[in-house]
């Protein structure tokens, strides 16, 4: 679905080598990080899509302010189950990865780079940091956990706490690992820099999503690397009966097919449609499956994964979990239980330390709504759905 | 006052303390696990901690006073703050001036709590876990009435009061990491019940 570029893309990598890395891509020229992402424009990749330039300034400026060298961190903690690229891109072109990384560390005049990846990825990603030779850069193992990427969960850990976030205040970019200035950078983005470095000045504006959907009853999951404001239905295969694509990841939302088909991925025209590109999965929801026990099952899995150390948020998720369980299965249920889920969606949000109730309760509103004849339907007994195997990953459920 | 009498205030705001600082200690497990006390709300234990311990440190103050000033034993104001110092059984009464320096250093962290790094705060108030052993040492062998009768009986039932508050205190906190599974395992079953749900606790 995406056209062969002449040049190199971000997924063209050839895996750990540097002399096919060398061979593919070019020597990295020395650059600017800061005038690199400013001239690009070019928005984080890690799901909250912030202008980078803005955070390499902010960085910089807390660097000078407290006279202490910064930190910076690639992160790869890749925590949404139902993306693949950052596994992807560190397996396909890790070397792309470090160039971004020592880039930016030249910019910033920090000392100590760390790279974060799940146990998992490490056997990809040592061969490719032993080349470099550079003795600054250390490899935290970070845990599967959802929350793991999350900026202050993951400063947490590499100073060897628990994986849980913190409150926001200093500001992790004022005070990080060790205390020190932290600027915490998807992988992806920073291989957008090697890229931008090398004179490829449209890496900015393309974007690697993880596309899910199911081909003849198998499923089919990859990554691609797509166009900012290409049609969503030209990158992910909608077949005609599928109910609803969810976009983002599981803090992202559901649309339905017919608007899916035709919505493009750039943030205004998501935006007006109520999604985020997020993470960047893509995932159609085949036709004969039931999205409300989709979303139950996602929603469990989330409510699970709360750090548990803000109220609503633990006291919160696994109501509206529970709720969502009930409502996937047809058959009678109380009538009230629409308005409590819609109620308790409405206490959670903006009331932790992280944005995990956020995202979550964006998930199941949307579920709500665009499930809606569904919910009439299990309310009257009946499921629209054939088919009752799993379709969206979620990691340690059998259901 | 009579000798005697400064003698009797003596062993009396002894045992009283030795009362009232269990309780202190067993409130503050509660504080710490935020039990709810029948017909208080959580903020009324924390302040109940609080006075209780202020009052057993009035008492204690007595219990000082009347030791320096009793003329039959020789203990100089010295032996109120550095350990071992008295005339009269340097070793157990500097078990009692060690739990007395160590308590000051809890009241005055408390009441600069604001002003000092939490963890500050925290480490020094964990250390009423030494204090008590070491006030009821002091009491074994300064004083002349915890090894019989019902002041034994009374000793006793502190310590146990006193090791189970110390066993709830320590291993109270479940991890960060297994509230949230358990709170949606016993959600779901719940309302799958019908029930009401529980509450969680964040800490």
């Amino acid at each position: 679905m995406t056209a062969s570029l002449a040049l190199p893309g971000v997924l063209e990598g050839r895996g750990p080598d540097l002399a096919d890395h060398l061979a593919t891509f070019g020597p990295l020229p020395p650059a600017d990080a800061l005038d690199l992402a400013t001239r690009a424009e070019l928005t984080g990749r890690g799901g909250a899509g912030f202008p980078t330039a803005v955070k390499l300034r902010s960085v910089l400026a807390a660097a000078r302010a407290t006279r202490r060298p910064p930190v910076v961190v690639a992160n790869a903690a890749e925590g949404e189950p139902a993306a693949a690229k950052d596994g992807a891109l560190l397996a396909t072109a890790p070397h792309l990865v470090l160039d971004g990384l020592f880039l930016v560390a030249g910019t910033l005049g920090a000392d100590t780079l760390v790279l974060a990846a799940p146990g998992r990825l490490h056997r990809a990603v040592e061969p490719a940091l032993a080349a470099r030779r550079r003795d600054d850069v250390r490899l935290h193992a970070s845990p599967d956990r959802f929350l793991a990427g999350e900026e202050s969960a993951l400063v947490a850990a590499i100073d060897g706490g628990e994986p849980l976030p913190m409150a926001k205040f200093p500001p992790i970019r004022e005070r990080g690992v060790e205390g020190r200035p932290t600027l915490v950078a998807n992988i992806e983005t920073l291989a957008r820099l090697a890229l931008l470095a090398r004179g490829r000045a449209d890496a900015g504006d393309h974007t690697l999503v993880t596309r899910r959907a199911e081909v003849a009853g198998a499923a089919l999951v990859d990554v691609a690397d797509v166009a900012l404001g290409a049609r969503l239905g030209e990158v992910l295969r909608i077949d005609r009966g599928v109910p609803a694509v969810l976009v983002g990841g599981y803090h992202g939302t559901w649309l339905p097919a017919a608007v899916a088909r035709d919505v493009r991925l750039d943030r205004e025209s998501l935006a007006d449609v109520g999604a985020t590109l997020g993470a960047g999965v893509l995932a159609a929801l085949p036709a004969g499956r039931c999205g409300l026990r989709e979303t139950a099952r996602v929603m469990s899995y989330l409510a699970a994964e709360s750090a548990g150390q803000c109220g609503p948020c633990l006291n919160g998720l696994p109501r509206i979990a529970g709720a969502l369980e009930l409502l996937a299965r047809p058959g009678r249920f109380d009538g009230r239980l629409l308005k409590d889920v819609t109620r308790w969606c409405g206490l959670v949000a903006g009331r932790g330390a992280c944005r995990h109730p956020d995202g979550s309760v964006r998930l199941v509103a949307s579920a709500l709504q665009v499930f809606r004849d569904e919910i009439r339907g299990h309310a009257a007994g009946r499921c629209v759905a054939r088919d009752r195997r799993p379709f969206l990953p979620v990691p340690g459920s059998a259901r | 006052m009579t000798p005697i009498a400064v003698w009797y205030l003596n062993r009396a705001t002894g045992i009283v303390v030795l009362v009232l600082m269990t309780l202190t200690v067993v409130l503050g497990a509660v504080v710490r696990r935020q039990v709810r006390l029948p017909g208080l709300p959580r903020f009324g234990s924390v302040a109940l901690h609080r006075n209780v311990s202020l009052i057993a440190a009035l008492l204690l103050l007595t219990h000082i006073v009347t030791a320096v000033i009793d003329s039959y034993v020789s203990i100089g104001w010295l032996a109120v703050l550095v350990p071992f110092a008295s005339g009269w059984k340097p070793l157990a009464v500097g078990l009692g001036t060690l739990a007395v320096d160590l308590l000051i250093l809890i009241i005055v962290t408390s009441l600069l709590r604001l002003r000092i790094p939490e963890r500050v705060w925290r480490g020094v108030h964990w250390t009423s876990y030494l204090l008590w052993p070491l006030a009821f040492l002091h009491g074994l062998t300064a004083g002349t009435d915890m090894t019989s009768g019902w002041v034994l009986g009374l000793a006793l039932v502190c310590a146990g009061a006193v090791a189970v508050s110390a066993a709830v205190a320590w291993t109270g906190r479940t991890r960060a990491g297994g509230r949230a599974p358990a709170a949606v395992a016993a959600t779901r079953s719940a309302l799958s019940r019908g029930s009401r749900v529980a509450v969680f606790r964040n800490r």
